[in-house]
């Protein structure tokens, strides 16, 4: 009924969003200074006419209001301006690392969906036996163990010691692996897909299978099992969709917040993603690549915000658009 | 008091034996269903009463095999129609659950699916038994919609839960229970979830279906005056044994058990005259059941009983005939004793 009007407003009030965002991002970044003074004033022979003629290149002359508006209206055009230290076009460089990160990070919240599921259902249906415990116990230490740690475990054992798997890189660098750039690429995924399946299925089977669990205690449940449908049903069907409604909120996150937690994987891997590249532009106080890689982020968030409120609607009649 | 006679001669519909049904705790074995004992004949309704925690739940649900874990059926039969339900595979019991045997459950607000359609959540059952298929099964369920009185059922149809009132949703419940025309319908406490000017309306709606469909019932309720105004046959429980069996008739008019004279004691009747001034209208049954995890030795009422001797506190009482159809539990009734 009402729910292209609700998408409608939702989407106006995410664009509102995503400004003020930008707004925050210009003012902090603007409260640093002019960036030319602090990369170039140390060096010999500069003199203040070379740094407020650079400045004006790169356009950081005007007011404020303005260098607001020319870098808002440039990037609605899909120009996030010119990378300082690779001296390259920002957008085209978020499109390239932003693709190498999600190629490990969709598989990896993927995978661990599917399995979570399945570790879910099997734990949940057996509530307090041993298998339950195991699962519980497998999700806890999964849970607790750093992102890094467990990466760093899988090259230790995959790379170093059974040298089935390469440790870094998208890529080889030299001959592709059987000479094809698919079955190359996907190899250099395994390791780093599995260190964020393996992260991501602990916490999403901690998540489900408690809901489920909960769920399968519902009046509801009992009634389907007394209307005589069979336990597979009841729980794949009836069960599980209740109890993901409360898990949906965690996975929107796990989307939005790919690119937070890819600085780590990345780093681990070594892996050619927007993680690694936001750090490096950090490092090197690339301007226009901080910026450009921060708005990623956010439209990523604010997006992932969106879905999950959708989803909401989709999966749950009693939610009100209002 | 409806009044169809209890036959005697042709064999119940259903009747448990020696149900026995303990929860496996932390702490221990809990006692819930401890020797259960009922019948119910074709076109009857048994009404099981009890106070609250006697195991009236846990039995009903373990006719169909649904007591909840950490629960256990132990021991004792089922058998309805011929056959023992607690013997059957699994996949036989799920042509007998909604099907011969259907539930109504005492929450209208938590036993319908929250995120499904009135509609969806009855099709699918009626398609699985194989009553209609997927098209003509919206057909088959505004009519039964309507038949449990509720108006514009193809609206309804496509209504969620939340979307419907306590009572609506009551009526869909029941109209999920006749969807395959059972032979025996458990209504576990329908009414007590509800608004009182409501729940006249459902039992009327109830008794009306009864007569109308001629199945039979087992009413689950805490309540005396509910089994008077619908129940053919009672069966009064206490701390997870049968205290007293028979015709309601039998019941009302020469209860045998001190449990059920105090039962109906506490039973607001027009014959009877109470203080209105006073602060206690009813008198009520002083103390509370015995805990079901290691109760005490000897007759379950004991610690309750104004009749309670010495040997109620070491002897379990077990069931003995003290008219026609009528079953007793107390050994000042002759009662045989079981050891303990
Ligand atoms: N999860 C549980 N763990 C342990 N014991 C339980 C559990 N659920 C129920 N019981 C035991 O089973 C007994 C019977 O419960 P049941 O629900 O059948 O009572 P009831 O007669 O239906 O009461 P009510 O009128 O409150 O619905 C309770 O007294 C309690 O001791
Ligand atoms: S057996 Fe004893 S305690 Fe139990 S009901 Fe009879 S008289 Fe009372
Ligand atoms: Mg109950």
């Amino acid at each position: 009924m009402g729910t292209l009007r609700y998408i409608l407003r939702r989407l106006f009030f995410c664009a509102c969003l995503v400004v003020g965002v930008s707004l925050i991002l210009f003012a902090l970044i603007n409260a640093i200074g002019n960036p030319i003074e602090i990369l170039l004033a140390e060096r010999p022979g500069m003199t203040d006419e070379i740094v407020a003629e650079i400045s004006r290149y790169y356009g950081l002359d005007g007011s404020v209001t303005d260098r607001y508006l020319t870098w808002a209206g440039a990037m609605l055009q899909g120009d996030f301006g010119t990378s300082i230290i690779y001296n390259q076009p920002v957008g085209g460089m978020l499109v390239t690392f932003g693709l190498e990160t999600l190629k490990i990070q969709v598989p990896g919240i993927l995978i661990a969906l599917l399995a979570s599921v399945g570790a879910s259902v099997l734990a949940a249906t057996r509530q307090y036996s041993r298998v339950d415990f195991g699962v519980i116990s497998a999700a806890m230490l999964g849970h607790s163990l750093p992102g890094f740690f467990v990466g760093i475990l899988l090259i230790l054992v995959f790379a170093y010691w059974l040298g089935i798997l390469p440790s870094y890189g998208a890529y080889s660098t030299r001959s592709m692996l059987m000479d094809s750039e698919i079955i190359d690429g996907l190899w250099h995924m395994v390791l780093p897909v599995s260190m964020l399946a393996f992260f991501n299925t602990a916490t999403l089977t901690l998540l489900l299978r408690a809901s489920l669990v909960d769920t399968l205690r519902q009046d509801y449940i009992t009634a389907a099992r007394a209307a005589g449908l069979p336990e597979r049903r009841v729980v794949l069907g009836h069960a599980l969709r209740n109890a993901f409604i409360p898990v949906l909120t965690y996975l929107g996150i796990l989307f939005g917040l790919m690119l937070g937690t890819a600085p780590v994987t990345e780093t681990v891997f070594t892996w050619p993603g927007l993680g690694a590249l936001y750090i490096m532009a950090i490092q090197q106080l690339d301007y226009p690549l901080i910026m450009g890689t921060t708005m990623v982020i956010t439209v990523m968030l604010v997006a992932a915000t969106l879905l999950t409120d959708i989803a909401y609607v989709l999966i749950d009649p009693r939610i009100r658009l209002g | 008091m409806p009044s169809i006679p209890v036959s005697a001669s042709s064999p119940p519909l259903l009747r448990a034996e020696g149900l026995v049904v303990h929860f496996h705790t932390r702490d221990g074995v809990v006692r819930a269903v401890d020797g259960v004992d009922f019948e119910v004949g074709r076109g009857e309704t048994l009404g099981i009463v009890g106070e609250s925690g006697s195991g009236k739940t846990i039995s009903s649900l373990a006719l169909l095999r649904l007591v909840p874990p950490p629960a256990r059926i132990e021991a004792g039969r089922v058998l309805f129609e011929g056959e023992d339900l607690l013997a059957l595979p699994e996949t036989a019991m799920t042509r007998v659950r909604g099907r011969r045997i259907s539930m109504i459950f005492q929450n209208p607000a938590t036993s319908l699916n929250p995120i499904l359609s009135v509609g969806a959540q009855l099709s699918e059952i009626l398609v699985w038994h194989g009553m209609a298929t997927k098209r003509e099964a919206p057909e088959r369920i505004a009519e039964l919609l309507r038949l449990v009185g509720l108006t514009d059922p193809a609206a309804r149809l496509r209504q969620y839960p939340h979307e419907l009132s306590g009572g609506m949703r009551q009526r869909v419940g029941i109209a999920r229970a006749l969807l395959c025309d059972p032979s025996l319908v458990l209504a576990d406490e329908p009414t007590t979830a509800l608004d009182v000017t409501i729940q006249a309306q459902i039992l009327d709606l109830l008794a009306e279906l009864r007569a109308r469909l001629g199945m039979s019932m087992v009413l689950v309720t805490h309540d005396m005056g509910v089994v008077a105004r619908m129940a053919d046959r009672i069966t009064v429980m206490y701390a997870g044994r049968v205290c007293e069996s028979g015709s309601a008739r039998t019941i009302f008019h020469s209860p045998q058990h001190p449990y059920t004279r105090a039962l109906l004691d506490s039973m607001p009747r027009l014959d009877r005259s109470y203080r209105s001034g006073g602060r206690q209208l009813l008198p009520a049954i002083a103390g509370r059941p015995p805990g079901l995890l290691n109760p005490p030795a000897g007759c379950r009422f004991a610690a309750r009983c104004p009749e309670a001797t010495a040997e109620c506190r070491r002897v379990l009482p077990v069931q003995v005939a003290v008219g026609p159809d009528h079953m007793v539990a107390c050994l000042r009734r002759g009662s045989q004793g079981m050891a303990a």
